[in-house]
């Protein structure tokens, strides 16, 4: 039973615990991969990779391009067999194909996988940083904040700047209101996401406001910013994005060990180490970060933030913080998403962002009430 | 311990706040209310005295002190003031009324501060029921009406449904999250609809906004029955709603059947919050915004915080509809968002509070 | 892994860890609740901290393990301010094990005690060879060797708490704060949490906790630290600190103390409330 009298027989140096070096049979159970790179003995560097989610990436990886294919492949305009999608993709199949693959599609199919990555790695961090599987920036309004301000610029109420930029001073702005009125998140459990849904409430009235000062031509080009659709994205907004998406990813990435550890509780994390309030911070605005920018690109479609994030946490190995997975599953939600709302109705084109909100709210719907389900990731 | 200090700072506040209003009303009760009364007459007089067109107050001072005459001399006034101004002030008194005492009995019935009709989906409901209705071909007011009140007794159902299950019926936070999804998915349903049928996103782009301009008055005359049925009901309700505020057991211990008083509950509210949406389209945070108010002047009981929101409820709407006129002339403001801009404020002060009071 | 990684694994030299507290002020918001405190806790003992609900015991403790900001003084950790040390540095030489701790569904508890091992790696060197053999040790010292593989959930309350010692124990830290280890045990998983702390002292560490349980207090601690109104009444080994006239101070409470004849701690008997307090009066 107890071993405590037997540490009676060790050498009672203060302050450390000897430590034998015999290997012990629990470490091949664990389901990890230790890695070592030898750069030497002064720098050992030494990763822990969890197996079950290097095979889970790897797999979503090769669903993702399986996805691609598909999506430059199919659609209103032309089907096209795989062979031909390819050449089409390089510019020597006919020039119908061609034109359909190269101009119409592949820019949509990047605007999605990058908006899908952005949106649902942010999701990730929020939820895992407030420990709540409904903290999807939507609901705490960054998306309605970050339309606001896009919509601002592109009716062009005096400010002119891109709506790259707009989006993501919008999505800082409702972050700030919304963290700012509550403390700290993470804390007071539910309590900011009510108030998320109020500046949200008043972004979303702000942007009505907008759209009804304005004449009708200027409303009709503002209305993709309000429902999320990947319709002709403008282009610099999706360049932008994907210069910041690998920044995020690795500093995502970097703060995993932290935010696996936060996973247990502020106190705990402190005692062992973790800047609870530094990591919270960073988390949070690469979150903001990536949902202005997306928003600037596609408009509002949250609900990536949660299906995304809650697929890749389904499959991945559990008490872990899937970035990657989540990453990859949000940029396969949209594309699916996107695919299927370019089929469904044809020859009408349903906006991604209802797609996602269809099958979004029902999903999130049950999370939240389902009593046997936990709300933490 | 930043919250720790918010917590302290929102109790320092509010709490010195609450403790004067208390005192003040407290005296006399009647005597606040009837103040209320004089402060209704007057934003009345207001929103008849103010607009976003040509008449001015002057105009429409001259015109309303001799009425009859004004036809001749001043048509214009005489118009606007009897064919825009003053149908639009009653129908700002009928929405207000029915959202604020709606607001009121739905948080009565959740036991929840938070509960308000737009927030938890049941107005969101009355819309979607308009545009499917629309959409299958049906318009005339009436049928309008009653539409509305089904959708919005679907939306109560739901909420109530939520509210009954384990672990969230304690937590209100819970209930409003819950509310704000439902709200999501019809609105995105109502969007796919109007997507795919031009007619009804033509009917429903102007209503679904929520505002007072441009209603037709004569649509408040099916309402009528409707909100006779609620006031009788909302007067038969009161004694057994303030029992069950003491709790379930506790209600059934003196006699009351809490199950049929929430039912016959949901029944008013879904009457009140589907005939003002029909009229008005769906408007958000005015039963959150009322009851909190009235809430604060009358104390916790159900009673008097509805009679309070007899008058509240209008001084709150057409207030907010004055405003919605005078902000961005020549243009107006839809009423929604007005009332966004005021209720979600308040919604996060009382979400900040260190314990929300259970009603 | 090779000897040298073995020696570079990081040991630090803190062979009689001084912690002290010079002029500590705590409060929560406008709230004060300590003021001016002056404290030295005494090496390789079990210090329990005592004293009624509200005397500022979990605040002091907070302050100590750096969850609380001080409005004015300083926790000293040998000389050093522990506001100045790096979070990662003083994890390695101050753990803190606070109340109803936590833990994800389906953490196991080798999973968990790994936990432990954070403060002692970085990003660049995520684990070494010295893991796996802190994190058995650990689970050899509470005796949790056999449920390694169970989840902490499933655990008895008892074993449960242990799970927890066992991370702080895997963080090899020289000082352990413990906040109420035992307040939700029933008296065998009590006695079972209380044994293994004065194992744990045994091994040379550092122990300060904070207790309800006076009694418990009596029989385990070396040195006792009673507190009222952040205020200390008293401190000193319990069987010198405690008397009657100091509970009643406390607890507002009458009893008569003996003196157990197993261990010779002070023991409370006969228990009653004053009779200002039967008078009605306030106490």
């Amino acid at each position: 039973m107890s071993n405590t009298l037997s540490t009676a027989s060790r050498p009672t140096q203060p302050g450390m615990t000897s430590c034998s070096r015999t290997q012990t049979p629990s470490q091949a159970r664990t389901g990890k991969l230790f890695l070592t790179l030898p750069l030497g003995q002064r720098l050992p560097l030494r990763f822990v990779v969890d197996k079950r989610n290097l095979i889970v990436n790897l797999s979503l990886m090769g669903l993702l391009l399986l996805l691609t294919g598909g999506s430059l492949a199919i659609g209103s305009a032309a089907t096209l067999s795989a062979s031909a999608t390819f050449e089409a993709l390089l510019g020597q199949g006919s020039a119908l194909d061609n034109f359909v693959v190269r101009e119409l599609r592949l820019p949509r199919v990047v605007a999605g996988i990058v908006t899908g990555s952005a949106f649902a790695l942010a999701g990730c961090l929020m939820q895992t940083v407030a420990r709540n599987r409904l903290a999807t920036p939507g609901i705490v309004g960054l998306d309605n904040g970050a339309t606001a301000f896009a919509v601002a610029s592109v009716i062009g109420t005096g400010i002119s700047l891109a709506p790259p930029a707009m989006a993501l001073t919008g999505a800082a702005v409702a972050a700030a209101l919304t963290f700012g009125l509550t403390g700290s998140i993470g804390v007071r459990g539910y309590r900011f996401l009510v108030a998320g849904i109020g500046v949200g409430a008043v972004f979303g009235a702000i942007t009505q406001l907008m759209l009804t000062r304005v004449s009708i031509d200027a409303a009709n080009a503002a209305y993709p910013w309000t429902v999320g659709s990947l319709n002709a994205r403008p282009a610099h907004a999706v360049s932008i994005l994907s210069l910041a998406l690998l920044p995020a990813l690795l500093a995502a990435i970097r703060l995993t060990r932290s935010l696996t550890v936060m996973r247990l509780s502020d106190a705990v994390a402190t005692s062992l180490g973790v800047s609870t309030s530094r990591c919270r911070l960073m988390a949070l605005s690469v979150a903001v970060i990536l949902t202005g920018l997306a928003v600037a690109v596609a408009g509002p479609v949250g609900m990536v933030a949660l299906i995304g994030p809650e697929f890749a946490r389904q499959i991945s190995a559990r008490n872990t913080v899937p970035v990657v997975g989540a990453t990859l599953a949000g940029a396969i939600v949209m594309l699916a998403a996107d695919l299927l709302g370019r089929v469904i109705l044809a020859p009408i084109e349903v906006p991604v962002g209802i797609i996602t909100a269809l099958t979004g709210s029902p999903l999130l719907l049950w999370i939240l009430l389902n009593p046997h389900t936990r709300t933490t990731p | 311990m930043t919250s720790f200090m918010n917590r302290h700072a929102d109790s320092s506040v509010m709490g010195s706040l609450r403790a004067c209003l208390r005192a003040a009303t407290s005296s006399s009760p009647v005597a606040t209310w009837g103040l209320l009364m004089i402060l209704l007459a007057v934003i009345a007089l207001l929103s008849l005295l103010f607009g976003a067109g040509d008449v001015g107050p002057g105009r429409a001072w001259q015109a309303l002190s001799d009425f009859d005459a004004a036809a001749m001399h001043d048509s214009e006034a005489h118009f606007v003031i009897g064919e825009l101004r003053l149908p639009r002030l009653g129908i700002g008194l009928v929405v207000g009324i029915a959202l604020g005492i709606a607001g009121a009995l739905l948080q009565a019935v959740t036991r929840n501060p938070l509960a308000e009709p737009g927030l938890l989906g049941v107005s969101a409901g009355s819309a979607f029921a308009v545009t499917l209705a629309i959409l299958w071909g049906a318009d005339a007011a009436t049928l309008r009406i009653s539409v509305a009140q089904l959708g919005a007794l679907g939306g109560c159902l739901c909420v109530l449904a939520a509210a009954r299950l384990q672990g969230i019926g304690n937590d209100p936070v819970r209930l409003i999250l819950a509310g704000a999804i439902l709200s999501g998915l019809l609105h995105s349903l109502s969007s796919l609809i109007l997507l795919f049928d031009q007619y009804t996103a033509d009917e429903i782009r102007f209503w679904v906004v929520g505002s007072l301009a441009g209603r037709d008055a004569a649509d408040l005359m099916p309402l009528a029955p409707s909100l006779a049925l609620a006031a009788l009901l909302t007067v038969i309700l009161a004694r057994p709603l303030a029992a069950l505020a003491l709790g379930e057991h506790v209600a059934i211990g003196l006699g009351h059947h809490p199950r049929m008083v929430r039912l016959l509950v949901i029944v008013v509210v879904a009457l009140l919050v589907g005939g003002a949406t029909a009229i008005a389209g769906p408007v958000a945070f005015v039963g959150l915004v009322v009851p909190f108010a009235a809430r604060a002047l009358a104390g916790p009981d159900i009673r008097r915080t509805l009679w309070f929101c007899l008058p509240l409820g209008p001084i709150v709407v057409v207030s907010a509809d004055i405003v919605s006129r005078l902000v961005v002339p020549p243009s107006e403001l839809p009423l929604g968002v007005i009332t966004a801009l005021i209720g979600a404020p308040v919604l996060i002060a009382v979400v900040r509070r260190r314990r929300l009071p259970m009603l | 892994m090779t000897q040298e990684a073995f020696v570079s694994a990081p040991v630090d030299d803190d062979s009689a860890p001084d912690i002290a507290t010079q002029g500590l002020s705590l409060a929560y918001g406008n709230v004060s609740v300590i003021e001016g405190l002056e404290l030295r806790l005494p090496a390789g003992q079990v210090t329990a901290i005592v004293g009624p609900n509200g005397c500022g015991k979990s605040t002091l403790l907070s302050g100590l393990s750096r969850l609380l900001k001080p409005c004015a003084g300083a926790v000293l950790l040998d000389g050093a301010d522990i506001q100045r040390v790096p979070s990662r540095q003083l994890a390695k030489r101050l753990a803190l094990l606070p109340q109803h701790p936590h833990a994800p569904e389906a953490l196991t508890v080798a999973e968990l005690v790994r936990f432990g091992r954070h403060p002692h790696q970085s990003w660049l060197c995520q684990w070494s060879s010295d893991d796996k053999a802190c994190v058995d040790e650990a689970l050899a010292m509470t005796g949790l060797t056999t449920l390694a593989e169970r989840p902490v959930d499933a655990l008895s309350g008892g074993q449960r708490q242990r799970a927890w010692i066992a991370l702080a124990i895997a963080q090899q830290t020289s000082t352990l704060l413990l906040d109420e280890p035992t307040s939700a045990l029933d008296l065998g998983h009590q006695v079972e949490v209380y044994e293994l702390i004065r194992s744990l002292t045994a091994a040379g560490k550092t122990i300060v906790m904070v207790i309800h349980d006076l009694v418990g207090a009596c029989r385990y601690a070396d040195h006792l630290i009673a507190m009222h109104q952040g205020q200390i009444l008293a401190e000193g080994p319990p069987g010198e600190t405690v008397t009657a006239d100091l509970v009643r101070r406390l607890y507002g409470v009458d009893c008569t103390l003996m003196t157990d004849p197993a261990t010779g701690a002070p023991l409370l008997t006969n228990v009653r409330r004053t009779r200002d307090a039967l008078d009605g009066s306030a106490t």
